[in-house]
Formats: C-alpha cells, sequence, structure tokens
C-alpha cells in the first residue's frame, strides 16, 4: 500500500504543479502543454481509483483531442504575445484568504463524508459494466448528449464560416 | 483480490514504460553532450529559411479551416468514446441498443453532412 | 512466468522485474527500428533497380544503420537562437515516451506478454494520441516557417485519420466483446477477423499508413515542399528521437494490425507444430514488408485530396461497417 500512497502523492503533485504552472506561465502555448501535464496525471489518479476505461478516455479526449483543438486555436490568433498581469497586494491577500478558507472548509467536509457501501471489484470488465449501465439505465440523457454535440457541431460551423468570410481574402497559410 | 492484483501489476509495467520511455532520451542525449562537440556560432543558430535571411515572424496566424477539422475531431472522438462499450456490451443489451445507436449515429451524419454541404471539409 | 507475476502481489521485487522486462524489450525494440531501417533501404532499392547499402559491415550493409547512429550521436547539436528553448528539448521526449508505452499492452504470443489491460485497445489508441502534440510542439517551439506549417498539416492530418481508424476496430470489438488484446486474438482461433471483417482492414490499413505519416500519405514531410517538416531545425540526437518515434510507431502499427486483423499469434490450419511466436514474427514481417512496398510504388497525395479522403470517404465507410458488424453479428453469433 505504500507504494500506492507515493505514487499518489507524485500524481497530486503534478496535476496541482502543472495547474500552477498554466496560471504562471507567460506564452499562451506553453499554458497549453502545463494543462495537459495536468490531465495525464488526473487520468492517473483515475487509474488508482480503478476507474481505467475514464482514465483512458481523459487521455483521449482532454490530453489528445481538446489539447489539440487549443492549439489549433492559439494558431488562429497571434501567438506570439506574453500576457502580463500584475496584481496588487491587497488583492493578493484577499485571493489567500479565499483559498485558506476554501481549504480548510473542504478539507473538513471531505473527511468527514462517507459514500456508505464501496464497489469493490470495479476494475473487473469495467467497460462492459459502464455500456450495460449506459445503454439501458441512461438511455435519455445517453440520446440527448448526441443532440448537444449536434448542436455543437452546427454551431461551431456557423461561427467559423461567418469568421471565414469575414477575413476574405487575406488567407494566410 | 487476485484480479485487483493483476490490475495494480499492469499499471505497475505501464508506469515502467514510460520511465524508461522518458529515462532513454534524458541517458542518450546525455551520453551524446559528453560526445560530440560543441562549437556554436551565430550562423550556425540561425533559423533555416532556404539560404536567405529569415524575415518575418514565423508565428503567424493560421487559417480557420485547422480549428474546424480539430472540432471535428473531438466529437468524432467524443462518439467513439460512446461507441466502445457500446460494442463491449453489445451481447448483453440486445437488439435494442442498436436501434439507440442509430439514432445516436444518426445525429452525427447529419452534423457531418451539415459541414459538408457548407464546404467545411475542403481543404482549399 | 510472466502471466504468474502479473497475478502476484505487487512489489518492489515485482517492479524491478518489470523495469528488466520492459528494458529487454526496449533493447529489442531498437535492434528492430535499426534493422528495418536498412530493409527498408533495402528493399526499396531492389524495388529501384539499385543496390542499397553495401560498404559498411559486408556485402549486405548489416553495420550502416549502425553507423549512421553512431554519426548523428557524435553530431553538433544546434539549436536555432529564435527558437522557444523549453519545448524546443522537450519535444521530442513528448513525441517518444509515448511511442513506447504503447507497446506495453501488446501480446506477441500465450506466454510472451507484458501485461493484461482490460482496455488494450483504447489504451493504445489514447496513448499514442499524445506523440500528435510532441509533433506540434516540435514544429512550433523551432520558431521555423517550414517546421510550423509541417507540425499543422502533420496534426491535421493524424487527428484526421485517427476517427476512422478508431471507427473501424468497433467491428471487431463488437465481434469479442472485450477491449482486451489477448481476447481479440483468442476470438480469432477459428478464423482471423481479416475475413470477417474485410472493409474494417481496408480502412485501417488506410488510416495507419497516414497516422504513420508515411507514402503516399507523407504530406507533412514533402521534401520537395517543406524541407523536412517539423523536424527541420532538429540536429543530432533529437533529430534521431524523432525517427525512432516514427519507426516504433511503425512496430506497434504492424504488431496491432497482426493483433486485430491477422489473428496474432494463432496458426495457420494444418502447421500448429510451428511455434506462435514465429507465426507472429511472419505475420508482422508480412505487415511490414506491406508497407515499404507502398512507399516504393506509390506517388504523394494532395493536401486537399488527403482531407476530403478522411473525412467524406473513410469515415462514413467507417459507420457503415459498424452497421454491417452489428448485423453481422445479430445474424450468425
Amino acid at each position: 500500500m505504500n507504494g500506492e500512497l507515493i505514487l499518489f502523492f507524485v500524481l497530486a503533485l503534478v496535476a496541482i504543479g502543472s495547474g500552477i504552472l498554466m496560471l504562471n506561465l507567460t506564452k499562451v502555448v506553453h499554458m497549453v502543454i502545463a494543462l495537459v501535464f495536468t490531465f495525464l496525471s488526473i487520468a492517473g489518479l483515475y487509474v488508482m481509483l480503478s476507474a481505467e476505461f475514464v482514465a483512458f478516455v481523459q487521455v483521449l479526449i482532454y490530453s489528445g483531442a481538446i489539447t489539440i483543438i487549443m492549439l489549433f486555436g492559439i494558431m488562429l490568433t497571434r501567438h506570439d504575445d506574453k500576457t502580463e498581469t500584475k496584481i496588487g497586494v491587497p488583492r493578493m491577500i484577499l485571493v489567500l484568504t479565499g483559498i485558506v478558507a476554501f481549504f480548510v472548509v473542504m478539507f473538513f467536509q471531505i473527511n468527514d463524508l462517507s459514500f456508505g457501501e464501496q464497489a469493490a471489484d470495479l476494475h473487473v470488465d469495467n467497460t462492459e459494466k459502464i455500456g450495460i449501465a449506459l445503454y439501458s439505465k441512461y438511455v435519455i440523457p445517453f440520446e440527448l448528449t448526441s443532440v448537444l454535440l449536434l448542436v455543437a457541431l452546427v454551431g461551431a460551423i456557423i461561427l467559423a464560416k461567418r469568421d471565414d468570410e469575414d477575413k476574405g481574402a487575406e488567407d494566410n497559410e | 483480490m487476485e484480479l485487483y492484483h493483476l490490475y495494480q501489476n499492469n499499471y505497475l509495467v505501464v508506469l515502467m514504460f514510460l520511465l524508461l520511455g522518458i529515462l532513454l532520451p534524458i541517458v542518450a542525449l546525455t551520453a551524446g553532450k559528453i560526445l560530440r562537440p560543441a562549437k556554436p556560432t551565430k550562423e550556425k543558430q540561425t533559423t533555416y529559411e532556404s539560404g536567405i535571411e529569415p524575415f518575418h515572424q514565423s508565428w503567424v496566424q493560421y487559417n480557420v479551416r485547422y480549428y474546424i477539422f480539430a472540432l471535428l475531431f473531438v466529437i468524432f472522438d467524443v462518439e467513439t468514446v460512446f461507441l466502445y462499450p457500446w460494442a463491449v456490451a453489445y451481447d448483453k443489451l440486445g437488439i435494442f441498443a442498436l436501434i439507440e445507436m442509430t439514432i445516436f449515429i444518426v445525429m452525427l451524419l447529419i452534423g457531418l453532412l451539415y459541414a459538408w454541404k457548407k464546404k467545411v471539409l475542403k481543404w482549399m | 512466468m510472466i502471466e504468474e507475476l502479473l497475478y502476484s502481489s505487487p512489489s518492489l521485487t515485482n517492479t524491478l522485474i518489470f523495469f528488466g522486462l520492459g528494458a529487454s524489450l526496449l533493447m529489442m525494440v531498437l535492434g528492430f527500428v535499426t534493422y528495418a531501417i536498412l530493409a527498408e533501404r533495402k528493399v526499396m532499392g531492389f524495388m529501384q533497380l539499385r543496390i542499397g547499402p553495401n560498404r559498411v559491415g559486408g556485402p549486405f550493409g548489416l553495420l550502416q544503420t549502425v553507423a549512421d547512429v553512431l554519426k548523428l550521436l557524435l553530431k553538433e547539436d544546434t539549436i536555432p537562437k529564435a527558437a522557444d528553448r523549453p519545448l524546443f528539448m522537450l519535444a521530442p521526449v513528448i513525441a517518444f515516451a509515448p511511442a513506447f508505452m504503447v507497446l506495453a499492452v501488446i501480446p506477441f504470443s500465450e506466454s510472451l506478454r507484458f501485461s493484461d489491460i482490460g482496455i488494450g485497445l483504447l489504451y493504445y489508441i489514447a496513448i499514442s494520441g499524445i506523440s500528435t502534440i510532441g509533433v506540434l510542439m516540435g514544429g512550433w517551439a523551432s520558431n521555423n516557417k517550414y517546421a510550423l506549417l509541417g507540425g499543422m498539416r502533420s496534426a491535421a492530418q493524424m487527428i484526421s485519420y485517427e476517427v476512422p481508424l478508431v471507427m473501424s476496430v468497433i467491428g471487431v470489438i463488437l465481434l469479442t466483446g472485450s477491449l482486451n488484446l489477448i481476447q481479440i486474438v483468442e476470438a480469432q482461433e477459428n478464423i482471423a477477423f481479416l475475413f470477417v471483417q474485410p472493409l474494417a482492414f481496408v480502412i485501417f490499413m488506410i488510416a495507419s499508413v497516414a497516422e504513420l505519416n508515411r507514402t503516399p500519405f507523407d504530406l507533412p514531410e514533402a521534401e520537395s515542399e517543406l524541407v523536412a517538416g517539423y523536424h527541420v531545425e532538429y540536429s543530432g540526437f533529437r533529430w534521431a528521437f524523432f525517427m525512432l518515434t516514427e519507426y516504433v510507431y511503425l512496430f506497434a502499427m504492424a504488431s496491432i494490425t497482426t493483433i486485430l486483423f491477422l489473428g496474432g499469434w494463432n496458426p495457420v490450419p494444418y502447421l500448429e507444430f510451428i511455434p506462435g511466436i514465429i507465426w507472429f514474427a511472419l505475420k508482422f514481417s508480412v505487415v511490414v514488408f506491406f508497407l515499404i512496398w507502398l512507399r516504393a510504388t506509390l506517388p504523394r497525395m494532395r493536401a486537399d485530396q488527403l482531407m476530403s479522403f478522411g473525412w467524406k470517404v473513410l469515415l462514413p465507410l467507417a459507420l457503415l461497417n459498424i452497421f454491417i458488424s452489428a448485423v453481422i453479428k445479430e445474424i450468425w453469433f
């Protein structure tokens, strides 16, 4: 069990560290790469929770697809920019107290939280269980997802098309 | 319990492979650093541009079509994520699941057809 | 032996043994890459009525690649002034590490396997997707017009063909009822999925060639227009790691094709006395040879043809294949 604990702390540290790095880096592309590491370590945490299907969906969708869409989105804009933000001291103190208060509340709440009976054999046929649950119990949400995806697709095409027409002839690449 | 051990061991193997995948470049590049010469000159470190002096920035704005393809990719990737558990559990679900999946795929096909009609799938 | 190890309680000893096993596979893969490059040059040489490498290491040039690697190791490593230094150095690692990681799930024979992951196929697809980011990063960090254009094209191509690739294997999953690669091979004991899923096989082959950035889909590296694509600015061993990534993926892709469609280590009827690992190696070599053959035969596609082929032909066909498979399953199984 000891090794498990070490692994948990390493993954948690990478997740949080990359998150902080993402907020503090100056170049946009660097931020996205830091975000990839956060996604990957969260996938590692899912694996530790016996949720292997969700873990690799996280890798496939977030660190694969979403990252590419963000990078391509950055390429659409002027991406040699650097962000510079200055935060005053009073605001910093306010934010810090907020974070500490949030941590204390969450820490005690999570400590008191009980999920009742825990599922013990999640790692056996993980995908099949998800499939059965999804397609017998949660059919309506699943079908609604397809509508949501369709709306997202159509909406994005309309927006991108308009953007394309505005730009007209000035075509980079 | 034995199956849980199998699960843990599996991911231990994955972890070791990850470690090796990172170690090999580090070891090889460090070894290379000792062996290779390092005589940087200003000319060597200029950006390559077919022999002429590089001009303008290369981090320019790209066309929106790249973004649309990335978006299509995300949407169909999400679809795949739904298809995989469906295919695995199909034996237990039967014909009703096939109908559910048909509705789902037809919805996305409408999206694909819309993109096709709007000439988004064209590269030029 | 590995089987027992996988079922035992995880411990430090296990970890060390797994590390050793992984390292031996790494050496094997490096050996494969060395000779795959030589084989590619030799086979292409014969197909183009040349001799190919024939000086270093005897008449067959057996040590040619070894000499090339040594030369690369001794080459000066230049990082352009304008490049983004940290990302430039990180990119080859991000491209290579997933390429090696995917090999963890591949079963080579009944006894030679490194893990028994329940979602093996999803693992392969998810992890191999990360390499795209490495390629795009390498192109961006170089701060070179050719490199960024090559990286963008490469990423666009890889994502466009990943969709039909992952959709084409759904037929296989449907017939097996599992994502576990070992179970997929065991399901092909009587008949290889190549004969049950011919359409899926064709889609998979085309999409995998595109994923590997090989001819006829080698646009990202089109020498005549983009110099070398995303790795223009890379030299020495950093460049070697991008090359290595490509060939490790060749190894992985040929293995996964063998497993999904050619029946893995299952023998051909009446020849059961030959051990499984040899069957695997044979089928694997046929796939690799086929990929080299394609490179020597086909011209390069145009960028617009490439994209519309992926989305307008392969994707609808892959979706159609899912329904055909479901109907086949309803009727026969």
